[in-house]
């Protein structure tokens, strides 16, 4: 290789690593046994008749969220507002940590080994408690915020188009490019949910 | 510092500026064109079902970068700043003013009449709806006349809309869609048909118009110059006459190099906001008060339309989310008998998911889990919503006004825009008959489906903002004559929202382009 370009690859290196830190640094991932978790959660949480199927895509779709969440993105400005939103702020991920911990403990307090292996009346019991202490939650967020898990992991699933077309029994499929054909019939019915 | 000369500088990037450059570019196909644009080009349009996707999972910009970030006005305007302003952001609609918006002094003794005949205007409205590339139902009141047909057949109603209509008609109102700029069929100006994404803010297929692709296609054939992240900060007289000799400007790229630009004729098309601004700005010995401001109009008569909206909960099952940007229009209320009380405004339904969201508590406050959450839900969704508005008209006054505030700087010292709209007198006055209007209107509407009305509320900052620069045949009261010429100075012209005395009553993209496509005429027959 020749001297030059050793050197600029040292340079790209040197340029390119920090960023990279910084980018490993912000994003932020869910363990395993915090997925665990969340399909605990889902359990109790979600319609019966969302399925096993639907809890699953609940729970990927979350943790699929928080990995992917950009902290510093452009969020933009109003319409009709002179004023730029902030830029998106830490991940709401960075609160999960404990709130999983809280969770378990919980849950070994009722003598179960976690959260997740918690039968489902002891996990509805914590969800509550969860949702309801100090202070009770009053809304579904839209997205996650961090303040509080089991809301924020509710609020994303039914705030989603999955869960609309639940709701109405009908394949809606709002954030899906349809196309304009048969745009003048209902939504196919769901079958059985 | 870099100099440029062309036979026209276009100064904004927007949908105005996109329309002047197309349309000169093919009038004058030897002219010389630059663009001066100060925010950024966004033409990735690739990367946009990613925009999209990334809006609706954080409520990131659908458009990222598209502003300059010190920039910035004080008052009811958006932010949008880069190459296709704020038609990035579109929604589309092109719906056309009438005739009355035209003569409101002579027909109602309000305001002033715009100093352009309907017919004329007619005929650069359709010219407007085949650049934009408009999918329309043609009304079917015979005072909304067309001389030629929509460029593309309307967008199909969807299942909830063919509910509202049912509905709605039975008030005795007549409803139609809403004509927009939106393809319904394959490569119109080579853009690709509506595949119903449901996020019309940023169309992820090209379907809805965008000044963007205009300039896309005008680099590409090598019609004009694009110059994007450089501000026009001042324009500067000739030393002998009234003429603008040059536009002064800075690069926004990071550089802050120095742009000087030369040419026969200069148009401002920088919207509402910064066209009054940059004349202002650019106050010198000879024009202390701005330029084109011998009249101490610059600024003043900011306009716009007021509105009133309401939800109303309705006997019908529909399924919110099918196309939420597509409404139903009446333009029945374009029109008032002169011996009746005035208000004119249009009419407007939505499909409504209002009311309709999940709740984690019941109404006694109980938490609400799972099933027991989404019996909850689905027994709000049992009866359907609808989403009411009408835009109603009013006449600004000369204190409606954009004014320099010296408090507020850009990092180059040039003082900052505030923006204070202020109706006039007999606008202000018919304010309660107005609201009593549509509280009856709306309550008839509701009442004809067992329908229940919400609250009534008004819009409290007028929507498709416009003035500034007003239209007219007298110097003495007006910044522009009928094409966009300043009456000062011979070859300066501002083109679109700023010329208009009136704001209309429903929304102005449309009418904004037509009166700009006059002014091209105008510019390239001279």
């Amino acid at each position: 290789m020749k001297r030059r370009t050793v050197l600029q690859s040292i340079a790209a290196f040197v340029a390119v690593r920090p960023f990279v830190r910084l980018r490993l640094f912000a994003q932020q991932s869910l363990s395993e046994a915090n997925v665990a978790t969340l399909k605990a959660i889902a359990e109790v949480t979600l319609p019966a008749s969302a399925g096993a199927e639907g809890r699953d895509r609940a729970v990927e779709h979350f943790v699929g969220w928080v990995r992917n969440y950009k902290e510093g993105a452009d969020r933009g400005h109003g319409y009709g507002n002179s004023q730029l939103s902030p830029p998106a702020g830490p991940s709401p991920a960075s609160r999960y940590p404990a709130q999983f911990a809280a969770l378990d403990k919980a849950a070994v307090d009722q003598g179960a080994a976690s959260f997740a292996k918690a039968p489902v009346a002891a996990r509805r019991a914590i969800v509550e408690s969860a949702l309801n202490t100090p202070q009770p939650v009053t809304r579904l967020p839209a997205r996650p915020t961090g303040a509080n898990l089991i809301a924020d992991f509710m609020g994303l699933y039914f705030n989603s188009a999955d869960a609309v077309d639940l709701c109405y029994r009908a394949a809606i499929e709002r954030d899906t490019c349809r196309g304009l054909e048969n745009s003048e019939q209902a939504p196919r019915p769901l079958g059985g949910r | 510092m870099a100099r440029y000369e062309a036979d026209v500088v276009v100064i904004g990037g927007g949908v105005t500026g996109a329309m002047m450059a197309q349309k000169l570019s093919e009038l004058r196909p030897t002219w010389s064109i630059i663009v001066v644009e100060a925010g950024k080009r966004l033409f990735d349009f690739e990367n946009r079902f990613e925009y999209r996707q990334r809006n609706l999972d954080y409520g990131e910009n659908q458009w990222p970068g598209d502003f300059v970030a010190d920039q910035s006005a004080r008052g009811v305007i958006s932010r949008a700043m880069a190459v296709g302003g704020s038609a990035l952001h579109w929604g589309g609609v092109c719906n056309r003013f009438s005739e009355e918006d035209t003569r409101l002094k002579s027909m109602y003794g309000l305001a002033v009449d715009w100093p352009i005949e309907w017919k004329e205007l007619e005929a650069f409205y359709c010219e407007a709806e085949r650049r934009l590339g408009v999918s329309g139902e043609p009304s079917p009141l015979a005072e909304d006349w067309r001389s030629e047909p929509y460029p593309m057949p309307p967008m199909p109603m969807t299942y909830n809309m063919v509910q509202l209509k049912g509905w709605a008609e039975k008030s005795g109102i007549t409803f139609w869609t809403t004509p927009q700029a939106k393809n319904t069929v394959d490569g119109y100006g080579g853009r690709g048909k509506c595949r119903r994404c449901n996020t019309c803010e940023v169309c992820p297929t090209g379907a809805r118009y965008s000044p963007d692709w205009t300039f896309k296609q005008l680099l590409d054939a090598r019609k004009i110059q694009l110059h994007d992240q450089t501000l026009v900060r001042k324009l500067t007289l000739d030393a002998a006459t009234t003429k603008i000799a040059s536009a002064q400007a800075a690069k926004e790229d990071g550089s802050d190099d120095s742009v000087e630009y030369r040419a026969r004729t200069f148009v401002i098309a920088s919207g509402y906001c910064w066209s009054s601004h940059l004349l202002l700005v650019s106050a010198n010995s000879r024009f202390p008060a701005g330029l084109a401001n011998s009249s101490d109009h610059v600024g003043r008569y900011l306009t716009g339309h007021l509105a009133y909206q309401t939800q109303i909960d309705l006997d019908l099952k529909i399924f919110p989310g099918m196309n939420e940007q597509h409404s139903l229009i009446s333009r029945q209320f374009f029109r008032c008998r002169t011996d009746q009380p005035y208000v004119r405004h249009d009419f407007r339904i939505w499909e409504s998911a209002s009311g309709r969201a999940p709740q984690l508590r019941d109404g006694s406050g109980k938490l609400l889990l799972g099933d027991d959450l989404l019996a909850d839900w689905r027994s709000r969704t049992t009866r359907g919503s609808a989403r009411v508005r009408g835009y109603y008209t009013v006449e600004p006054d000369k204190d409606s006004r954009l004014t320099l505030d010296a408090s507020a700087k850009n990092r180059w010292g040039d003082p900052m825009p505030v923006l204070q709209h202020k109706i006039d007198a007999a606008a202000a006055a018919r304010a309660g008959a107005t609201r009593e209007h549509f509280q009856n209107l709306f309550a008839g509407l509701a009442k004809a489906n067992d329908g229940r009305m919400g609250n009534l509320s008004g819009l409290n900052y007028q929507d498709h903002p416009a003035g500034g620069c007003r239209m007219g045949a007298d110097p003495s009261t007006s910044v522009v004559d009928s094409h966009g010429r300043t009456h000062d100075h011979d070859n300066l012209f501002v083109v679109g929202s700023p010329t208009l005395p009136t704001g209309g009553c429903t929304n102005g993209t449309l009418t904004f382009v037509a009166m700009t496509l006059r002014s091209a005429k105008e510019i390239a027959g001279n």
